[in-house]
């Protein structure tokens, strides 16, 4: 198989958002990231919320992706998430003011649960947000 | 001439309304055709979910015939005690028999349950489906109106999760969902279809080239045809799973759950634009019979009219002499 990078979809229920040709993907798996390149061996994986990056020469995409699941194969990189939305669209400020917000008491055990990974969320996307800026 | 005036004035009201059933028809194609192309983007999202559900249920269940996989959300529960029903509707008419016929099955559904005892939560979506079972007094447990042509899956998603928290707290024992399923441009049947328990692990995947076809065969919402559609993809490939391929597919299922909602959704409103297409068109149609038909009977009128008068004064002048 010749190696001319690797191909990068990235799929969301509601339309493909990436469908493009990449020499390396940095994406967000639930315990950490994951690096891949050209001859990666088959993998499906459960997905994190974070960055994930496509390189392609010079250039650098960056995008926010809210979980999911990942499909390598034959060197196609395909990430199916709930939400994908590239890093320069995300809103700082708007991030940070809901952040600043003092978390609602929560009824239940799960809804604390449910609060703190909102949170976390934010947090993750806030990040991708500034990295952005610098 | 009150007779006159009166068929001029008419014919004028009809030309108007013809004007506006035209431009519906115009309008509602075109929101057909963005609906359709957003549920055939959306087509690539289930897809994969199915081919990715293939994998894995091939890495977890080597060699055993058929979904051994356990799994709260794949259980049937017996006896059926409470059951969620959510109808999908249009917010607007002037859609033909859109509406009624999803609120047909619809009733029909709560009639069967009623005589099985099954405590019955109702949900609606839509203004149409709302003001129906207001009139009818029937109680619902929520209502929606801000599903329009353009269904976002976010929004979507609070549904779904919403129903998933119910079920695994025991609230209901299945949850239905009530609309008008499209199968073909020129096809589209009301259903009332079972959410959960899931019947598959995949989201059923439609074949290819379905938007166009008309000779698309009714394909009845059972679970043999759920189950005919996860066989889409059996791969050889051995994948590397991280964190391990039960745990990616108990992830799955919810996923599952909420990509199938969402093409409710989806084919709702492909659906409804279809009916307003169709709808409109006849009016247009029936308007421009009865401008024909009222042109004639004023061409008529006016000459006997104009007959009438000219004995009138032929007569006069004979009178004269």
């Amino acid at each position: 198989m010749p190696r001319e990078g690797l191909h990068c979809q990235v799929i969301t229920p509601e339309r493909i958002v990436v469908d493009e040709r990449a020499d390396f993907v940095a994406l967000p798996l639930y315990d950490g990231e994951l690096g891949v390149l050209p001859g990666r061996a088959p993998l499906v994986g459960r997905l994190g919320f974070g960055e994930l990056r496509l390189r392609r020469g010079e250039e650098i995409k960056r995008y926010y992706v809210d979980g999911g699941f990942v499909q390598i194969k034959r060197d196609t990189v395909t990430l199916l998430t709930a939400k994908a939305v590239p890093a320069h669209e995300l809103d700082v400020r708007a991030l940070e003011n809901e952040l600043a917000q003092p978390l609602a008491p929560a009824a239940t055990a799960e809804a604390r649960e449910r609060q703190q990974a909102q949170r976390e969320r934010q947090r993750a996307m806030l990040r991708v947000a500034q990295k952005q800026q610098i | 001439m009150p007779k006159l005036r009166h068929l001029v004035l008419r014919r004028k009201a009809i030309q108007n309304i013809r004007k506006i059933t035209r431009t519906m028809e115009l309008i509602a194609t075109a929101r057909f055709k963005r609906a359709l192309d957003r549920a055939v983007e959306a087509e690539a999202y289930t897809r994969k979910i199915a081919e990715l559900a293939a994998d894995l249920s091939a890495a977890t269940l080597p060699a055993s015939a058929g979904h051994t996989l356990q799994h709260l959300l794949l259980e049937k529960r017996e006896p059926v005690r409470s059951s969620l029903l959510l109808v999908i509707c249009s917010n607007r008419g002037l859609c033909g028999g859109y509406n009624s016929a999803i609120l047909r099955v619809a009733t029909e559904r709560m009639q069967q349950y009623e005589q099985s005892g099954v405590r019955l939560y109702l949900e609606l979506s839509g203004k149409r489906a709302i003001a129906y079972f207001r009139y009818h007094g029937v109680p619902s447990e929520a209502q929606y109106t801000h599903f329009e042509d353009k269904p976002r899956f976010e929004e979507v998603e609070v549904l779904a999760n919403r129903y998933l928290d119910g079920y695994l707290t025991r609230r209901y024992d299945q949850v239905e969902v009530a609309y008008m399923k499209f199968l073909s441009a020129s096809r589209q049947t009301p259903v009332v279809e079972t959410l959960l328990p899931l019947s598959t692990i995949a989201p059923p995947v439609r074949r290819p080239g379905w938007g166009t076809s008309a000779t698309s065969p009714i394909a009845e919402p059972t679970p043999a045809s759920l189950a005919r559609s996860t066989s889409v993809v059996s791969s050889t490939i051995e994948y590397e799973f991280l964190p391990d391929p039960r745990s990616i597919l108990e992830e799955l299922l919810p996923m599952s759950l909420k990509v199938r909602l969402f093409k409710c959704f989806l084919d709702a409103a492909v659906s409804e634009q279809i009916a307003r297409r169709i709808a409109m068109k006849q009016a247009t149609d029936n308007a421009t019979e009865m401008i024909r038909v009222i042109t004639r009977q004023y061409n008529r009128a006016r000459q006997a009219h104009i007959t009438k008068e000219i004995l009138e004064v032929l007569s006069g002048a004979e009178a004269l002499k």
